[in-house]
């Protein structure tokens, strides 16, 4: 008798444990957007918001699935699958369009995707959508960028769901990841170095999201700080990504206008390591930039040491 | 008689490598990973003279284009053939995806079109017409390795 009832207290306080465990991971897991307060007064401007759309290269991932709508147009109905080892992804529509794309979203939430990883209803984003890097733009350049957006075409597609296992649960997963994965925001001004690049460096972290694929992810699959853009696995799971440090040393590129060519070229120019991995792609949005732009930013990728 | 014999095995002992390695490049003539990277590699030397003429560091001059291009345009006209079906892994590492005997049909498709734009660029002879020209090849060349070469470190 006595032995029933210590094996059912046992049992209580398992299931007690355990529920506390998961009223746990559901509170740490849970989203924190944004109020609508931290939106500042700020005339957008969506030719700047162009530009961080093209360093960004977001139709790059948002494009459309071969021979289907809005190929032909460059439109980013993000309708291709995006392949990574933790499943597929279909990127999602960035037109404006009101039932498929985000013709219904405010300000707020564009800011909370992209700060924040987090959808209008609160779901969290898998970081195959790299907020990881975008967090570290000013609330300011999000606006221009969302103003550029409002200016396309809005085009309606079929939905499409993420393959990836257990889906629900790995979304409130990401949650928890977060909390280890997104400290302080890394990305401060060098008052030695110039104007131009400090532009470059926060192009190519910040909207450029270079180091999504350029810097080695630790055990967590966090970016490594220490060994910024200096290659990495790549993250379908094909091969290496190549590091962007010691470019000069390398062979590479002669010097910042060499790699500004480069970038604005790719392979029209013979510039042919510009064009495997999923990089002609975002070249060829690259090629959309202004001169000053593209210089900044081959200024401060020129300007990396080897490690 | 025996510095003959030291002679004839100095020789020998020389030329052994050589002999080895005529049997080695034998060998790889048939494969068909080494043939495709030598005519691409030859390609990739003509887009150096071209795309050169282009950047401004070589003067513009229309026997040096017809060349070149040629060399590209007859380079792809047997290109197909240097990617049978198996040959995406062999006894030499090769950056040539799956994804090219899976569609079959685009990478022939983008073979052609490279094929297609060397020829045009063959008979440039303004130099006005030249740069155009070329990024046609360019292009080309970058929308066939962005969906069927895997990055090289």
């Amino acid at each position: 008798m006595t032995g029933a009832r210590r094996s059912r207290r046992r049992w209580l306080a398992a299931a007690g444990i355990a529920a506390a465990g998961v009223a746990a991971a559901l509170w740490l897991s849970r989203p924190r957007p944004l109020p609508a307060t931290v939106l500042p007064a700020h005339a957008a401007d969506p030719r700047r918001g162009e530009v961080l759309y093209r360093v960004g290269s977001c139709h790059a991932c948002h494009r459309a699935a071969p021979g289907e709508v809005g190929e032909a147009t460059g439109a980013p109905v993000g309708t291709a699958p995006f392949p990574t080892p933790f499943g597929t992804f279909y990127p999602g529509n960035l037109t404006p369009a009101p039932e498929t794309g985000l013709g219904r979203w405010r300000a707020i939430d564009f800011v909370n995707a992209m700060a924040r990883g987090l959808a209008p209803d609160g779901r969290h984003y898998f970081p195959a959508f790299p907020y990881t890097s975008y967090r570290a733009m000013p609330v300011e350049d999000l606006l221009d960028l969302w103003a550029y957006l409002g200016t396309l075409e809005p085009i309606e597609v079929g939905r499409r769901r993420a393959q990836v296992p257990l889906l629900p649960l790995a979304r409130r997963g990401v949650g928890l990841w977060k909390r280890l994965a997104l400290g302080p925001v890394a990305l401060e001004r060098d008052p030695a170095r110039g104007e131009a690049w400090n532009r470059g460096a926060y192009l190519a972290l910040a909207p450029g999201h270079c180091g999504e694929c350029h810097t080695p992810r630790d055990a967590l699959m966090r970016l490594d700080p220490t060994r910024s853009l200096a290659g990495g696995a790549h993250p379908a799971g094909e091969g290496r990504v190549p590091s962007l440090r010691g470019l000069a040393a390398r062979g590479r590129y002669r010097d910042a206008a060499d790699l500004a060519l480069a970038l604005r070229y790719g392979e029209e120019l013979g510039f042919d390591k510009l064009s495997s991995g999923g990089m002609a792609k975002i070249q060829v949005e690259l090629s959309h930039l202004p001169d000053a732009e593209l210089e900044a930013l081959a200024e401060y990728l020129m300007s990396l040491e080897p490690l | 008689m025996r510095t003959l014999r030291l002679v004839c095995l100095a020789t020998l002992l020389v030329s052994l490598p050589f002999a080895f390695a005529a049997l080695a490049a034998d060998g790889d003539a048939g494969d068909p990973i080494t043939e495709r990277q030598e005519a691409m590699k030859k390609v990739g030397d003509s887009m150096k003279a071209l795309s050169g003429i282009a950047r401004g560091e070589a003067p513009f001059d229309a026997e040096v284009v017809r060349r070149n291009a040629t060399t590209i345009a007859e380079s792809f006209e047997r290109a197909a053939e240097l990617f049978p079906a198996g040959s995406d892994k062999g006894a030499h590492e090769t950056w040539a995806k799956a994804e090219i005997w899976a569609n079959r049909a685009d990478f022939e498709a983008k073979l052609q079109a490279g094929h297609d734009a060397a020829v045009a660029l063959q008979s440039v002879t303004e130099e006005a017409a030249y740069r155009p020209a070329l990024g046609k090849v360019g292009q080309a060349c970058r929308a066939c390795h962005d969906s069927y070469r895997r990055p090289k470190e």
